[in-house]
Parts: C-alpha cells; sequence; structure tokens
C-alpha cells in the first residue's frame, strides 16, 4: 500500500489557478487510509466550494493508478470535459497515470510518503525502500533501506538514545532486526559484511 | 614521528579535535592548532559536526598540516556517495593527508540544512573495504588507480554499546579499521566494561583512544547527558553544580578520568566545547605531559 497524507488546504488552493476543478479519489490505496476515499472527497469538495472554487464534479475511481481506458472514464464523467483541472486525491502513481491521459492540468491533493502496508487494521509505514535489490530475508523482514533513517545495512549508527532513532520517535529499525533475527534464531545474519547496494539495479524509468 | 608510527609504537597517545570555521575565516582554527602543537599526536578535524555545514575538512586538514602538525580526516557517509568519498580520499591522499576517521555522520535533521538530501549510499562498515581497496590500488568497481594511497584508517563507537552495536564495532575491525575513537567517558568503571569487551574481539594492533570532553558547566553537563552513547554520572553532575568554578571543576574532572582510564586504553582524544586553552592543562594535571 502506498502511504500518503492530505496535503495543507491552504497549500492545495495555492496550486488551483482554474476556477472549474474535478475531484478525483482513489478506491484502493487512499480509500483504505483516509486520505482519498469518497467521505474526504466530499469533505475537500465542500472546503473548495466555500472557497469559491466551482466543483464541476467528483468520483473515486476503483484504482487512480490503474485505469483501463480514460475515455471510460470520461464517459462516466461527463463534467471533466467541462473542467479546466483536475485535483487528485491518489498517491504520485495515480496522479501521473491520469495525468498521462487528461490533457488538462491535474493537480495532487496529497503527497506520497512511503511504501507501507495494512496489518490487522493498523497501516504501517515505510515498509520497503522499493530499491531493486531484496535482501530483506537478511534482516529478519525489516527493510534496513526504510526502517534505518540512513538506510544503514551493516548495523546501527550508533545516534539513538534510549533505542529512539536520532531523526524522529521511532525506534531505531536496528534494534528491530535484532530483535527479529534473536526471535528467528538467525542472529548469525547480523555478522555478514553486506557490500554498497547496486542502485543500477533500481528501475529508471525502463519499460518492462 | 608520525601518527602511523605513534600508533605502533605503544606510546601513550594524544589526539584533539578541531572544528573548521564556517566561513573562510581560519584565524580561530590556526589558534588552536598553534596551542596543540607539541602536545598532540595528530589533530582530528570534523566533517560538518551534527550536519552544520562548516568548510570542508580536506580544506582544513590541508591548511592544518601547513602549520606543521598532522591531522585525521572524518569521513562521514552523509553528504557524498561512493564516486564523491573516494574522489575526496584520493585528493586527501595527494596533499599528505592519510589519516580518516570514518563514521556514518549525524542525520541532516540535527543540523543546520534540515531540508539537505541524507546520501548514506555506502554505510561506515562499505566505506573502511573501499578504504581498504584503494590503499591496494584499486577502485570500489576494481579499475586500478594510478598511485595508492597509503591511509591509515580508523573508525568511531559508544562506549555504552549493546550487541547489535557490538557486533557492528567487530564488522569494523574485520574491515580494517586500525583505531578506534570513541565517544565521551564520564564514567571509568562503564568503560572498563566496554574495553573487556573490546577486548575480546580486538587484536593489540587496534588502538583504542578514549573521548574526553571536558565540561564547562553544569549546563553542558545536562546537553552532553542528552546525547548518544554519552552518560554523564550523577555525581559528576551534582559536583558541577556546586562548584563555584565550573570551569575548573571540569578540566579536574576531566584529568581524573583520564588517570583512571589510562591503564585500560591506548589513548586519549580531547574534545573541548569550544577551544583548546585547557587542553594542556588538563593533560599536565593528568599527569601525561
Amino acid at each position: 500500500m502506498i502511504i500518503s497524507r492530505l496535503k495543507e488546504f491552504d497549500q492545495i488552493l495555492q496550486l488551483l489557478s482554474e476556477k472549474k476543478i474535478f475531484l478525483i479519489g482513489c478506491g484502493k490505496c487512499a480509500k483504505k487510509q483516509h486520505t482519498g476515499g469518497e467521505p474526504e472527497v466530499l469533505e475537500l469538495k465542500y472546503k473548495l466550494t466555500a472557497a469559491g472554487k466551482n466543483i464541476t464534479g467528483w468520483t473515486v475511481l476503483n484504482s487512480a493508478c490503474s485505469i483501463n481506458s480514460w475515455d471510460d472514464v470520461l464517459e462516466q464523467n461527463p463534467a471533466i470535459k467541462m473542467s479546466d483541472a483536475l485535483l487528485i486525491m491518489s498517491c504520485g502513481g495515480g496522479v501521473s497515470v491520469i495525468s498521462r491521459y487528461a490533457g488538462i492540468n491535474v493537480y495532487p491533493a496529497l503527497d506520497t510518503e512511503s511504501l507501507g502496508g495494512v496489518c490487522c487494521n493498523e497501516i504501517v509505514t515505510q515498509l520497503c525502500g522499493m530499491c531493486g535489490d531484496c535482501t530483506i530475508w537478511q534482516y529478519g523482514g525489516i527493510c534496513p533501506v526504510t526502517q534505518c533513517s540512513k538506510s544503514l545495512l551493516n548495523g546501527p549508527c550508533g545516534g539513538a538514545v534510549d533505542g529512539k532513532c536520532e531523526v524522529d520517535e521511532r525506534l531505531c529499525g536496528w534494534d528491530k532486526i535484532f530483535d527479529r533475527l534473536k526471535e528467528l534464531g538467525k542472529l548469525s545474519h547480523l555478522e555478514m559484511i553486506h557490500e554498497p547496494k547496486d542502485h543500477a539495479k533500481k528501475s529508471r524509468g525502463k519499460k518492462i | 614521528m608520525s601518527f602511523v608510527s605513534t600508533l605502533l609504537s605503544g606510546k601513550f597517545i594524544i589526539t584533539a579535535e578541531i572544528s573548521p570555521p564556517k566561513g573562510t575565516d581560519i584565524s580561530r582554527m590556526i589558534r588552536d592548532v598553534e596551542l596543540l602543537k607539541g602536545i598532540a599526536d595528530a589533530v582530528n578535524v570534523t566533517d560538518n559536526q551534527r550536519g552544520v555545514m562548516r568548510m570542508s575538512p580536506l580544506a582544513a586538514c590541508g591548511i592544518i598540516q601547513g602549520k606543521g602538525i598532522e591531522t585525521i580526516m572524518h569521513i562521514t557517509c552523509r553528504d557524498r556517495n561512493r564516486i564523491a568519498l573516494q574522489s575526496d580520499i584520493i585528493g586527501a591522499a595527494a596533499l599528505g593527508i592519510r589519516n580518516v576517521l570514518v563514521m556514518s555522520g549525524d542525520h541532516p535533521v540535527k543540523g543546520d540544512h534540515e531540508g539537505a538530501k541524507p546520501v548514506y549510499d555506502i554505510d561506515s562498515i562499505q566505506l573502511l573495504g573501499i578504504l581498504k581497496k584503494l590503499t591496494l590500488g584499486f577502485d570500489l568497481a576494481d579499475n586500478e588507480l594510478s598511485g595508492r594511497p597509503d591511509l591509515c584508517v580508523g573508525a568511531v563507537t559508544n562506549t555504552e554499546l549493546n550487541e547489535v552495536g557490538l557486533i557492528k564495532l567487530k564488522k569494523k575491525i574485520l574491515m580494517g579499521a586500525s583505531f578506534f575513537q570513541t565517544q565521551a567517558v564520564f564514567d571509568a568503571k562503564s568503560f572498563s566494561g566496554f574495553m573487556e569487551k573490546v577486548n575480546g574481539i580486538r587484536s593489540e594492533k587496534v588502538k583504542i583512544i578514549a573521548g574526553i570532553i571536558p565540561l564547562k558547566s553544569q549546563k553542558s553537563a545536562d546537553f552532553l547527558s542528552k546525547l548518544a552513547g554519552i552518560k554523564v554520572p550523577e555525581d559528576i553532575v551534582q559536583k558541577m553544580k556546586r562548584s563555584k568554578d565550573p570551569e575548573t571543576c571540569g578540566m579536574e574532572i576531566a584529568a581524573n578520568i583520564i588517570k583512571e582510564i589510562r591503564p585500560m586504553c591506548d589513548g586519549v582524544h580531547i574534545m573541548p566545547v569550544g577551544k583548546h586553552e585547557n587542553t594542556k592543562m588538563i593533560l599536565e594535571m593528568a599527569e601525561i605531559l
């Protein structure tokens, strides 16, 4: 799941120089996180209307990043054709896909933070760094690229105070890795020397 | 005697830390250098410590070595990718700067350019591996170098280490760190526990140089207690609080710690908050000079 958060309303308002705006939410990740499902779309519509914007219509797509046919979207939402701009309540993937086909200005209402997940109704953030070279098993299933604030592959930096990361209030990712490997009886993994990541393995916009 | 020879000689090592200026005015840095001449075996030069932008340690080391004192150049993984790190190390070596101290580096959010992109392309263990390769005449991508740097490589450690921290220390030794400079020590008993752990995993060739921060006030004691890897015992905090002359009291505390830990380690590294005007006196009080 892609983790996103709603931009500040004033920031959204500043983005929109156009008058007639059509709102699009996303029925997948953003809906689950309550950042781009129907209630959030309607709330933003209400606020924008109160701020003087003409909201021509709204919809929540099944998945903003996975659209079978833009023509179908237009057919089901004729108000899009009467709009000057689209405001998208989805992750950057959704905004990018829609921008490819819309032919008018498309703005993001959300900021995309990380790749996370949902487990037992708990939203978990920063689970994968999308490095293109997954070695997560060596760390007991805890990704050091994202769970360590410095993406260190060979152990902690020593900057944690009382188990808390020097960057924010998160627990030190390396303490988590240690605890998990201990549980799994794989502490020997910590002795491995991990070579620098091959960043060439990360796709740079190549078509697959 | 060069710093490498001093390390191998068995002499009790004295190093001292200098911060490059924030700007081009090097006068204060040079004053500190003059104060340390004939006292320190080498001067550590920090790399934008705590993420606060300052003069490049490479330039500062070049200037300081020109004044006739050997430097230990700090090199963090925070601001440069593998290309820039190797490039700077080779450049430093060509300028005669051969002692380097490797560390991850404080995150940019700790400093004065909070929005800077943290690089951390490689970590300190990997950097140690890269340095080893450079000394063998190859870069990380296995290309041959024309002229190889002759480096003396150190690393850093906290003395309050959990299990995973100790494993990382072990890896640093394995990857070729020949000396360690520690976070500030205030408690000899706790330091002795650390040395016991380290002695179990190091050879005698790997030197441990204990960090010493002379306290200047109760405020500085409180501040340091909040930093990673530093524990200022309550009796020291109280001593500073009660003292009518906290600066002298801090010097006495530092000298006493040095005396207590001297038999356990290979040297001390003086990191004053501010200038080095008291460093000589502290070492005299500790009966080292």
